[in-house]
């Protein structure tokens, strides 16, 4: 792909209500291929004497679903704050959409804090509806959408129920269709499906991915690894305040390697006593855990193998999980997992 | 660029909507003029009570004057009286503990002892006030009959109407018997006791006369109401920025916009419903005065008030506004500003007390301007910040302020307003994202000093 980006809403209304910059017949120019939705350069940011997020650069192309994942209090939130100017860098620069001025991007941006919370005393269709005008829509447009939205995931009769009649199921469904009510080009989501019901962390990620077909690009932190291994197509590794590792995630475990076999046989097992290869071996019962040297070809050994006679009933390459890539990684960084605390991080 | 963006205009009106919708704002708008014609009403109605029962249950009072003073002239004006409230009054020549002995056997009500030692200082006749006693009281003073002072032994509590009305008459009886003394018989002592009185009427620079007890009775009320919207709205603000925190929306909120336009939403949006609110009240009272001119002119009228005559200051009710919004937004910033350093409402109690004084105080000090709104320190406390929202509306009521002094109050209050606004939106850039425990001092001016 090259050039530019075009997206067909497919929803005039929209487009109507879009401001015209952003408007050309009904295509959306979203933006530049070769400038990244969001552009992190050498960012640091301290509170008193702890640093939060030190020396961070990062990229996150257009239209990619990217998890910042890490332990609690590796940074994660902060730097969210960061992109979204909640809070200023002390150095480094940030571009949203190809501007530093995060300000005027604002209205196409939608933003889940990990602490969110509703009006009690609203109604959810009025609440919604609020939050949609933040964002720049004309209130009879904001309610329209809230009503629809509500409709969509099932609290349709609910609309004119206040807020503090929800359950909290509900409750986070409202919460999430008030990010995504003004059908922002940016969704940044820090820690999205802690404390949901297994129902609605279905229902999240259906609505992320339709506004990635959408075309947008969605940024959500995670201390849980294996979420944004099901879920995103390139994270970025934090542990410490810095950046451990980033990239696609198929190319990250490319890298790390597919070191591991596992290995179910027959026979004499002296072929395993080859060092020129083989780093380290663990028994788990019916199978062996082989982890080649690296660089060793994993070939080399299976041949190896059916040479010494071994009757061969399982020889797998396994593919390491991100969690054992991050542990690894911080450890090699000798970065521990939980340093630093965000509990008062506002306070500058 | 207008600060009042649309996103700004979305959290007023959700301010406003709200606040207005709430059972609060229906109890406080109707409660207040409710509450002041049911005032009005219930010490109207307790007066006109009291007469009343005061003309029911008349007494009989024995009159005791061993010395034959003026007792004949008291009976007569005793039963003269217009209010009516005697039945019978007796004069005998009985002695004290006679006359007592009746007093407890109830064949009187009230006696009314005239020492014998007044006869001896013609300069003191009895006339002096006479001293309402519990009969049982009196009984145990051996001595009352000779006592110095004129006294009235009662049974039971002596009714303030009657009181007077025995007083009234004491003091008539007593100057007709000094004439009496005189050889003069033909003066109604009505004449000579006719009470003189005078109204003081202030001229403006403008030739506009004005009563000066009605505008400094008005200068109050204006005091009082300005100090009263201060308090209620500025704590308004302190929950209302609570209310965020507390409801974890914060963090959304100013992803979506700055803080100090949060805060200024918040602002406005409050001042609003209390715009709204006193529009309210504004449309009620003058319902209440034009149904009040009509069907109540001839009641005031007696009572020597012509509310027609008074005329309607419209130039000083618009300079007032303006004081009072420009005090609300001084007061609302640091509301708004200490609002932003807690986050429960316990916290809230104790940042918004030294705010709280600063209301308080100022409204102290007008009591004592209003008394003489042109003495220098009154002047100087009306163009002090903080002090001027309440003392220099009710000097504008009390007396005329020269244009140079309301001015110089209005561009420096002004210049407080934005020095507020200002450290308050650096307070509240970095305290509305604190969450726990209460900011400490040097914490907040490192805020203001680094934003």
């Amino acid at each position: 792909m090259e050039g530019w980006i075009r997206q067909n809403e497919g929803n005039p209304q929209y487009i109507d209500g879009a401001p015209a910059w952003r408007r050309v017949g009904a295509v959306r120019i979203i933006g530049a291929v070769n400038t990244p939705a969001i552009r992190l350069r050498g960012v640091t940011k301290r509170f008193d004497r702890k640093t939060a997020v030190r020396d961070l650069d990062l990229e996150i192309p257009h239209g990619s679903i990217y998890g910042l994942i890490g332990p609690n209090g590796a940074g994660k939130t902060t730097t969210l704050r960061i992109i979204l100017d909640i809070i200023g860098p002390d150095a480094g620069s940030v571009d949203v959409f190809g501007s530093s001025n995060v300000e005027a991007m604002r209205q196409r941006i939608g933003y889940l804090p990990e602490e969110r919370g509703l009006y009690q005393k609203m109604t959810a269709a009025d609440h919604l509806a609020f939050f949609g005008q933040l964002k720049g829509l004309k209130r009879k447009e904001a309610l329209a959408r809230a009503r629809a939205g509500l409709d969509a995931v099932g609290l349709g009769d609910r609309a004119d129920d206040k807020v503090e009649t929800f359950s909290k199921g509900m409750a986070q469904k409202a919460q999430f269709l008030g990010v995504i009510l003004h059908q922002p080009d940016l969704l940044v989501l820090d820690e999205p499906f802690s404390g949901l019901d297994p129902l609605n962390v279905e229902l999240f990620k259906r609505l992320l991915q339709e506004r990635q077909r959408a075309g947008a690009t969605i940024l959500l932190s995670t201390h849980l690894i294996e979420d944004a291994e099901r879920l995103c197509e390139r994270v970025c590794m934090i542990a410490g305040a810095t950046k451990v590792l980033d990239g696609r995630v198929r190319d990250i475990k490319a890298a790390a390697g597919r070191r591991d076999i596992a290995l179910s046989f027959e026979g004499n097992p002296t072929f395993l006593d080859a060092p020129d290869l083989i780093e380290d071996i663990s028994a788990h019962g019916t199978y062996v855990e082989v982890r080649m040297l690296e660089g060793a070809d994993p070939q080399a050994l299976l041949r190896r193998a059916v040479d010494s006679g071994a009757l061969i009933s399982r020889f797998e390459l396994i593919e390491p999980s991100l969690r054992q890539i991050f542990i690894e990684k911080a450890t090699e960084a000798g970065l521990s997992h939980e340093d630093e605390s965000e509990d008062d991080e506002a306070a500058a | 660029m207008s600060p009042f963006t649309p996103r700004v205009a979305a959290v007023i009106r959700r301010e406003f909507v709200l606040r207005v919708k709430s059972k609060w704002f229906l109890l406080s708008t109707l409660g207040l003029p409710v509450l002041i014609v049911g005032l009005g009403g219930l010490a109207g109605f307790l007066a006109v009570r009291s007469a009343t029962d005061a003309g029911e249950e008349r007494r009989v009072i024995g009159v005791a004057d061993p010395a034959g003073l003026i007792g004949d002239l008291l009976v007569e004006e005793l039963l003269a009286d217009s209010l009516d409230a005697v039945r019978a009054a007796d004069i005998e020549e009985v002695s004290v503990d006679e006359a007592r002995t009746r007093l407890s056997d109830s064949s009187y009500d009230l006696l009314l002892m005239i020492p014998r030692s007044a006869g001896r200082r013609s300069a003191e006749m009895p006339g002096g006030t006479p001293e309402a006693e519990g009969a049982e009281e009196a009984t145990e003073q051996e001595s009352a009959g000779d006592d110095e002072r004129t006294t009235l032994l009662a049974r039971a509590s002596v009714p303030s109407v009657i009181e007077g009305s025995v007083r009234g008459a004491l003091q008539r009886a007593s100057v007709r018997a000094r004439l009496r003394s005189i050889g003069v018989q033909t003066i109604d002592p009505g004449a000579l006791l006719q009470r003189t009185s005078f109204d003081v009427i202030n001229v403006t620079e403008s030739g506009e006369a004005r009563s000066q007890d009605i505008y400094r009775a008005l200068s109050f009320g204006i005091a009082f109401f300005f100090y009263f919207i201060l308090l209620i709205y500025g704590q308004m603000i302190v929950r209302a920025i609570l209310e965020e925190k507390q409801s974890d929306i914060v963090e959304i909120m100013v992803s979506s916009l700055r803080p100090w336009e949060l805060m200024l939403g918040k602002i406005v949006g409050v001042g609003a419903v209390g715009i709204a609110q006193m529009a309210v009240w504004a449309l009620v009272f003058a319902l209440a005065a034009v149904y009040g001119l009509t069907a109540g002119a001839s009641t005031l009228a007696e009572a020597g008030i012509d509310l027609a005559s008074i005329p309607v200051p419209w130039g000083t009710l618009v300079l007032m506004f303006f004081f009072l919004i420009f005090g609300y937004l001084l007061y609302a910033g640091m509301f708004a500003g200490a609002g932003a350093t807690i986050s429960n409402e316990h916290d809230a109690q104790q940042v918004m007390l030294p705010i709280t004084m600063l209301i308080i105080l100022p409204f102290i000090a007008t009591q004592g301007v209003i008394q003489s709104p042109n003495a220098g320190w009154g002047v100087i406390l009306s163009l002090v910040p903080f002090f001027s929202p309440l003392v220099m509306p009710a000097r504008l009521f009390a007396t005329s302020v020269p244009v140079w002094q309301w001015l110089v109050s209005l561009v420096l209050l002004g210049v407080f307003v934005l020095g507020a606004a200002w450290v308050a939106g650096r307070i509240f850039r970095v305290g509305i994202l604190m969450k726990g425990q209460r900011a400490n001092l040097p914490q907040v001016l490192r805020w203001i000093r680094h934003g």
